[in-house]
C-alpha cells in the first residue's frame, strides 16, 4: 500500500484520534491484579527448531517470564546461531539436542516453543502435550485439517496450554484497531478485505552442509536442499498460504467475527521454475458469511506494495501496514482530505525482518517497497509479548490471545486456499 | 459502675486485632512468596526494602538512606518479611498476643519514622495528604488499644497457655489509665 506523505499524516492522525483512550492501547499488558499471587519462577522452556523464526522467539523470551533450559535442532549450524542469540541477549549457554524426544525426556521442562517445519508441528506438539508440557507452536497450526484438529483435541484432552504463534494478536496496533475501530463499528459494514504480501526475491535459500558427513536422510529429508528449503515443497509446506496468509487471515477472522466458508484460488510457479512445488504467485479469495470476502495475494516478482491488511467498510477504511502502522480513512471525506498516517508503535529501526523466515525476501534486500522502508524495529515487541503471554497462561492461567480454536479457523481457510489453487476449483471449508 | 467491656466491645477488639494481624501477615507472606506471579500473569519483582529506604523522609532520613546501601540489606529484608509474618500470625491467632502487639508497634514506629509526613502535601507513594498523622500512626494507635486491653485473654490461643488462662479482662477504667 503506497500512500502519499500527506495521506499518511492524515490517516495516522485519524487513527490516533479514534483509538486514544482505548484500554487495549493504553493498558496492554499492565492490567491491574485483582487476585493474590501465584508462586513460581520463570517458565522453564525448551526450544524446538532454531531457524530464523525460532531464534526470534528465543531472543524475545523475556527472562522474567521464561527460562531457556535447552535448545533442539537437527541442524548444528542453527544451534550455533542460537548460541549467538543467547550471547547477544546476555544469557548463559544451554544444552543442545538434535532429537526433541530426547530433550523432553531428559530435561525438566514445563513447556516448549516449536518453530520447526510446518509438517512436523502436529506430531511434536501432540507428543509434548502428552508428556505434560505446554506448547507455543509457530504458525500455521498444522499442515492439514486433520493435523490441526489433532492438536486442538490433544490440548483439550491433556489440559495443557496450546498457543499458536500468530503474534499480531499481541501487537498493540492490532489490539487498538480492533477495540477502537472495528468493534466500535467505525468502519460500518465491511464486505471486503484486501490482504497483501508482495515481495521481489527468491524464497529459496542456499547453505553449506553443517559437516561433510552430515546426512539429512537421518531426519527424513532426501536432500539438504529439502531440509533448508522445506517451504518450497508440498510434502512439508503449504507455501504462501501457510507462511504468510495465515497471519492475515487470523486477523481477518477476528475483525469479521467469523471464519471463512470457502476459497477460490489461482496461481502457480511462474518466475522461479527451479523445481519448487509451491506457487511463487498466489491469488486466493476467501468467502465469509454475509457476502464478505478477503482477497489474499502474494507475489515474488514485485515488492512495491510490500505487506498490509486493508478493511473496506461502508463508513471507513482501515489499513494496517507492515505490522507497525495503521491508517484510518473516513468514507465520503473530500479526496484531498484523505488522511492516512501510520501509528508507529516504536522507534523505527533496522531490518527487523532479517530474522523472520517469512520475510526472507525482504531481508535479502530484494523487497524495498514503501512498506519495507517503513518496516520498523519493534514489530518484534509483539513476539516478546507473545512468549510472555504464553508463559503467563502457563503459570497463572491468564487468557491466551491465539487459542487453538482461533488458529484452527485461519489454518482451515489457508489450507483450503492452497487446495483451491491446486485443484483450480472452489473449495468449501468444513465447519 | 462496671467498666468491664461488654461482649460486643470485646468482640470488636478481637476483630480489630485480627484485621491488623491479616494486614501484617499478608505483607510478610507476599515478601516471602517470591518468586511469584500476579494472577493477571506478570512476574512479581523480588522484595527489597532498598527503594523504600532510599525514599525515606523526615529527621531520620539520613539513617534510612544509609541502611539502603548496606551490604547486609538482603538479610534485613528477610528479617522484615518474617517479622511481619510472625507478628501477623500472632495477632490473628491470639498467640503471644502482647509480644505480637509490641512487635507490631515497633515495626509501625519504624515505618512511621521513615516516612514522617511533615510537608502536609501529597507525596509520591502516599495514598493521600497527611500532616504528622499518617495511616501508619493510626494503625499503631489501634495496636496500642489491642495491647492495653490484653485481647489474648478474650480470644485466641493464649487462652490455652497457663499464664493467660482465667485472668479477667481489664476493666475499661484500668486499661485506659
Amino acid at each position: 500500500m503506497n500512500l502519499t506523505p500527506e495521506q499518511q499524516e492524515l490517516g495516522r492522525r485519524n487513527f490516533l484520534r479514534v483509538v486514544a483512550g482505548t484500554p487495549a492501547f493504553a493498558a496492554l499488558g499492565v492490567a491491574a491484579a485483582v487476585k493474590g499471587p501465584v508462586r513460581g519462577g520463570p517458565v522453564r522452556l525448551g526450544f524446538i527448531g532454531l531457524g530464523g523464526q525460532g531464534r526470534v522467539l528465543l531472543e524475545q523470551a523475556d527472562p522474567r517470564y521464561a527460562e531457556v533450559v535447552a535448545l533442539c535442532d537437527i541442524n548444528p549450524l542453527q544451534l550455533q546461531k542460537a548460541d549467538e542469540s543467547l550471547v547477544k541477549t546476555a544469557r548463559q549457554p544451554v544444552k543442545h539436542y538434535a532429537d526433541w524426544r530426547e530433550m523432553i525426556q531428559k530435561e525438566r521442562l514445563e513447556g516448549v516453543v516449536i518453530a520447526s517445519p510446518l509438517f512436523t508441528h502436529t506430531d511434536v506438539a501432540v507428543a509434548c502435550m502428552e508428556a505434560g508440557l505446554h506448547v507455543l507452536c509457530e504458525k500455521m497450526m498444522g499442515i492439514d485439517d486433520a493435523s490441526c484438529r489433532r492438536m486442538g483435541d490433544a490440548a483439550k484432552r491433556t489440559g495443557r496450554v496450546l498457543e499458536i504463534g500468530h503474534q499480531r494478536f499481541y501487537n498493540p496496533v492490532y489490539q487498538a484497531a480492533y477495540a477502537g475501530i472495528v468493534k466500535a463499528g467505525l468502519l460500518g459494514e465491511v464486505y471486503h478485505a484486501r490482504l497483501v504480501w508482495h515481495r521481489n526475491g527468491n524464497w529459496r535459500r542456499t547453505a553449506e552442509l553443517p559437516s561433510p558427513d552430515y546426512s539429512p536422510a537421518q531426519w527424513g529429508y532426501p536432500t539438504y536442499d529439502h531440509l533448508i528449503n522445506w517451504r518450497l515443497y508440498k510434502q512439508y509446506s503449504r507455501g504462501h498460504m501457510a507462511e504468510l496468509a495465515s497471519h492475515m487471515v487470523a486477523i481477518t477472522d477476528w475483525f469479521f467475527g467469523t471464519q471463512a466458508v470457502a476459497a477460490v484460488g489461482s496461481g502457480g510457479v511462474f518466475r522461479f521454475k527451479d523445481g519448487r512445488e509451491v506457487p511463487d504467485h498466489t491469488y486466493v479469495t476467501l468467502e465469509y458469511p454475509g457476502g464478505r470476502d478477503a482477497v489474499f495475494t502474494s507475489i515474488e516478482s514485485n515488492a512495491f506494495d510490500n505487506y498490509y491488511e486493508a478493511y473496506y467498510g461502508t463508513k471507513g477504511t482501515l489499513i494496517l501496514q507492515g505490522e507497525i502502522e495503521a491508517y484510518l480513512f473516513e468514507e465520503g471525506a473530500p479526496a484531498g482530505a484523505a488522511k492516512a498516517t501510520g501509528v508507529a508503535v516504536a522507534p523505527k529501526a533496522g531490518p527487523a525482518g532479517s530474522a523472520s523466515e517469512s520475510r526472507a525476501a525482504d531481508a535479502a534486500g530484494a523487497g524495498k517497497g514503501v512498506g519495507a522502508a517503513s518496516g520498523g524495529g519493534d514489530r518484534l515487541a509483539a513476539y516478546r509479548m507473545e512468549v510472555s503471554g504464553f508463559c503467563s497462561a502457563v503459570r497463572t492461567g491468564a487468557e491466551l490471545k491465539c487459542r487453538p480454536e482461533r488458529a484452527l479457523g485461519s489454518a482451515k481457510a489457508c489450507i483450503a486456499g492452497f487446495d483451491a489453487i491446486e485443484k483450480k476449483a472452489r473449495v468449501e471449508i468444513k465447519a | 459502675m462496671d467498666l468491664t467491656p461488654t461482649r460486643t466491645q470485646q468482640a470488636a477488639l478481637v476483630v480489630l486485632r485480627a484485621l491488623i494481624g491479616w494486614h501484617f501477615l499478608y505483607e510478610g507472606f507476599v515478601k516471602i512468596l517470591w518468586p511469584a506471579w500476579s494472577r493477571d500473569g506478570a512476574p512479581i519483582a523480588r522484595f527489597s526494602s532498598a527503594g523504600y529506604l532510599r525514599s525515606a523522609t523526615g529527621p531520620l532520613a539520613d539513617l534510612f538512606h544509609g541502611l539502603a546501601e548496606v551490604s547486609w540489606l538482603p538479610w534485613l529484608d528477610h528479617l522484615m518479611a518474617w517479622s511481619l509474618l510472625l507478628v501477623g500470625l500472632g495477632l490473628i491467632l491470639g498467640l503471644f498476643t502482647q509480644l505480637a502487639c509490641a512487635g507490631a508497634l515497633a515495626l509501625l514506629a519504624l515505618f512511621y519514622l521513615s516516612w514522617l509526613p511533615t510537608r502536609g502535601v501529597y507525596e509520591p507513594g502516599a495514598e493521600g495528604n497527611y500532616l504528622l498523622v499518617s495511616k501508619n500512626l493510626i494503625e499503631a494507635a489501634a495496636v496500642a488499644v489491642v495491647l492495653v486491653f490484653r485481647t489474648g485473654r478474650i480470644a485466641g490461643l493464649d487462652l490455652l497457655r497457663g499464664r493467660e488462662r482465667a485472668q479477667p479482662v481489664a476493666p475499661v477504667a484500668e486499661a485506659t489509665r
